[in-house]
């Protein structure tokens, strides 16, 4: 209680102050980002960068989203990198064969059945904590990881290899459908706002958050937390799947490797973001910020031309930044 | 003053905190002697953890004087506290569970000792001194929460404390410990070390303190000797209204049989079977640890039992979850509000809706005004005291945060409550509101289990009683006519008994 008061007791200006950086420091972030790389360096700001970024989040945005489901549930996905690389490669190759719409949902499908092991891992193995979490999809990983390079053959596959219509996959990729709005930032917004109302607004995403926050209780109050744990997994999967294709339709390639580093950088954009490791709190709007500030911090540093090594090093003092924060609104 | 030595090892005098709308502390003023034990006594949010806070050093005061053995004291850390000789055992142990004992006293001073070999034999030394057996090489895991309790003494001890502070040392004792550590505190005594002992136990308050001060909103209402208060004058100086009774009187109609339990079996409990009736509340009584919570938690599907045959109104059903328990009109309040029941980073109003996501949803979406009706509402019948609805639940008293847990279950209102120590750590006035909630839950047709650590309030609220023993069940009484000490036999495993 005192703690409260103490807080209620600061004039308006400051308590808006200390509310903007101890829960909105990502927007900050941002605003600070842009403003400097705007002054140093001219090109940020023009038209043609721009819409590079935009097209440039949509992979990692869908994964970011997927993860969030998982991390409000208290869990982890470090699967995602797996099920990236067999949804890429296994879609791609049906795209000759089956034509593009099942290759499509095939690819989907691939990403929701990933999820719906993981969960089942989980679930059977009775593990409960987000660090058991942590190896069993892990484990995952390497296995989906396999998968698709027996089925790849480990070879690199490319649209021109495949004569069947792709403009779908195209559009994806590279198409626009007003202006400069590309196809893939239609499909971010309407994908955000489904879950944005599936997270706030339904009794499902409520019993995920309830999850999250306290397991025990949730399911000594009669809430399934079993099926909780198997819906963020699989719209984890889902939403992995998703990015995956609108990675591989903007570059017309697909390797098995081409989800590496996906997970990390998926965890690093939803704990920036502002969604609490612990579980329970946060929202898919915090990591829409928690990747606009990864992508736009690659991007500022690329063009200020600050080595590829050295902006890892950034991410991981964000990634630091971010935890320590997290832990000081927790006391 | 009347009891105690004559010397003041600690003398606070005037000493106020406020934060920005609240005065934490008003002036406050109490003496502790030397050798005595000292006890203070408040409902909760009457300043007691914000003074020992600042004794501590955790917080600072705004005005007054703290003396301690003779010299002015502003401490600033927890760590400089200790050092002078001002010891802190907190309710929750600060012990780490991965090391030894002898690891755990001396922690961070193994040079100082000279290796892990004098750490151990100091360590030896300290606990021998209080008649603690436990072998210093033992994992801090491994032992009992008296244990641990012991480790911590030995661990004040080794600072050669002028003074320890217990807070609250027997919400998780059993009996049997309790008059350990009550030993333990005699002996403390002896050797001339001072202790304040904070409870809201006022049978501790009456057995071993010399001297007691009653705290109520910042102030130090009253200091006395024990032997100068009254029961009754002590509560109603700590809730600062009089109490005419403890307990509210037993209701008396019982009912038809509503469920029968017929021998549930696990690893911990042996062919346990029972009755329970409408309008009944039904105490278990034992020690902690004699299977009390597993037999409700096997009867809720919270944990895997085999075997046993469930009768809800002569129907046998199995129950396989406590979502299914739920819908058949079961309703379970743990034992460990922070960690079972309450989600603590939710609001009231989530902690409470939580239990009838259903009510307030349709095809799966929720409705807010429905969730909102249904948060005031439950605030409203239970007087759950809080800022609003939305607020979390965690910045609530105990007391209310168990308020929160009822009026999820009143919102469904089943038909068998199961409240698995209702009244932990919290005061006296909430305590009574709990217990009239009890009253109307099994007035309107409701059925109770209770499982209690403090005898006199499962022996006051039960229409009949319970022993449990390693597992099985010894003995059915009626505590209205059953004398307490042939309830305790059986409880302790020394005869068995019928009614």
């Amino acid at each position: 209680m005192a703690e409260i008061a103490l807080r209620m007791g600061k004039n308006p200006v400051a308590r808006a102050a200390e509310v903007l950086f101890r829960d909105y420091l990502v927007l900050v972030m941002i605003a600070v980002l842009v403003a400097i790389t705007a002054i140093v360096e001219p090109k940020f700001l023009t038209e043609r960068n721009l819409t590079n970024i935009i097209r440039q989040f949509g992979p990692l945005m869908m994964v970011s989203l997927g993860m969030t489901f998982v991390i409000l549930g208290n869990f982890i996905d470090l699967s995602v990198a797996g099920i990236m690389n067999l949804v890429a490669v296994v879609a791609i190759s049906l795209i000759g064969p089956w034509g593009q719409v099942p290759a499509l949902l095939m690819g989907l499908a691939i990403g929701a059945g990933c999820g719906a092991l993981n969960a089942a891992a989980i679930l059977t193995s009775g593990a409960l904590t987000q660090a058991e979490a942590l190896f069993l999809t892990f484990g995952m990983s390497t296995v989906f990881s396999a998968f698709a390079l027996l089925y790849s053959g480990g070879v690199t596959q490319h649209f021109w290899e495949t004569k069947a219509s792709k403009a779908m996959f195209e559009t994806i990729g590279s198409g626009t459908v007003v202006g400069p709005i590309s196809a893939s930032f239609v499909i971010f917004l309407v994908v955000l706002v489904i879950l944005w109302v599936f997270q706030t607004k339904t009794t499902e995403g409520r019993a995920i958050s309830l999850t999250g926050g306290n397991k025990t209780a949730a399911r000594l109050s009669g809430i399934r937390i079993k099926r909780s744990i198997f819906v963020i997994y699989v719209v984890c999967g889902l939403m992995t799947a998703l990015g995956a294709i609108i990675l591989f339709s903007r570059t017309t390639t697909a390797t098995p490797v081409l989800g590496a580093g996906f997970e990390t950088n998926a965890i690093l954009a939803v704990v920036v973001g502002g969604t609490t490791l612990r579980g329970g709190k946060g929202s898919v709007l915090r990591t829409v910020m928690g990747v606009l500030l990864l992508i736009l911090m690659s991007n500022c540093l690329d063009l200020i031309g600050v080595s590829t090594y050295l902006q890892v090093v950034t991410k991981g003092a964000i990634l630091i930044l971010a935890i320590w924060l997290d832990n000081r609104k927790q006391v | 003053m009347a009891a105690g030595g004559s010397e003041v090892i600690l003398s606070i005098r005037d000493v106020s905190k406020s934060f920005p709308g609240v005065k934490a502390l008003d002036r406050v003023s109490i003496d502790v002697r030397r050798g005595i034990v000292h006890g203070i006594v408040g409902e909760n949010g009457a300043g007691k953890s914000t003074l020992m806070k600042i004794l501590s050093g955790v917080y600072q005061k705004d005005g007054g004087t703290i003396e301690f053995d003779g010299a002015h004291v502003e401490h600033t850390s927890p760590h400089e506290s200790m050092q002078s000789g001002l010891a802190i055992i907190y309710q929750e142990l600060n012990l780490v569970n991965t090391m030894s004992v002898g690891e755990n006293v001396f922690l961070g001073r193994f040079k100082e000792m000279k290796g892990m070999r004098g750490t151990h034999a100091k360590a030896r030394e300290l606990l021998d001194s209080i008649g603690c057996k436990v072998p210093t090489t033992r994992l801090v895991a491994d032992l009992s929460v008296s244990e641990k309790q012991m480790v911590e003494i030995c661990k004040a001890l080794s600072f050669s404390s002028k003074l320890i502070i217990m807070d609250e040392p027997s919400s998780s004792l059993t009996g049997e410990e309790m008059a350990q550590l009550v030993t333990i505190i005699r002996q403390l005594k002896e050797k001339g070390i001072s202790i304040i002992y904070i409870s809201h136990k006022l049978d501790e308050i009456f057995q071993f303190c010399d001297v007691v001060s009653v705290m109520r909103d910042g102030r130090v209402v009253d200091t006395k000797a024990v032997a100068e208060f009254t029961r009754n004058e002590l509560i109603s100086k700590m809730v600062g209204r009089t109490i005419e009774n403890e307990y509210p009187p037993r209701p008396h109609s019982v009912g038809d049989v509503v469920m029968e339990v017929r021998s549930i079996n696990t690893h911990k409990l042996h062919d346990v079977s029972f009755t329970l009736h409408k309008g009944e509340i039904l105490g278990l009584v034992g020690l902690v640890g004699a299977g009390r919570t597993e037999i409700v938690r096997a009867i809720y599907g919270a944990d895997k039992a085999r075997g046993h045959e469930v009768l809800l109104g002569g129907k046998p059903v199995v129950i396989r979850t406590p979502r299914h328990a739920k819908e058949l009109g079961i309703g379970l309040i743990p034992e460990d509000r922070k960690l079972q029941g309450l989600v603590l980073i939710f609001s009231v109003e989530s902690n409470i809706s939580m239990g009838s996501i259903r009510k307030f949803s349709r095809f799966g979406f929720i409705r807010r005004s429905l969730e909102k009706g249904i948060g005031a509402r439950q605030v409203e019948a239970l007087s759950i005291k809080t800022p609003s609805a939305r607020t979390g639940v965690s910045n609530l008293s105990g007391g209310n945060q168990q308020k929160v847990i009822v009026g999820r279950w009143m919102e469904i209102s089943p038909q068998i409550f199961i409240m698995d120590e209702p009244t932990r750590g919290i005061d006296v006035g909430a305590k009574y509101e709990i217990y009239l909630l009890m009253k109307r839950i099994v007035e309107a047709g409701g059925s109770i289990i209770l499982i209690s650590s403090e005898l006199p309030e499962v022996l006051n609220m039960s229409n009949r009683v319970l022993t449990v023993f390693e597992g099985r069940i010894t003995g059915e009484f009626d505590p209205e006519k059953t004398p307490v000490d042939e309830i305790m036999k059986a409880a302790l495993g020394l005869e068995g008994g019928a009614a």
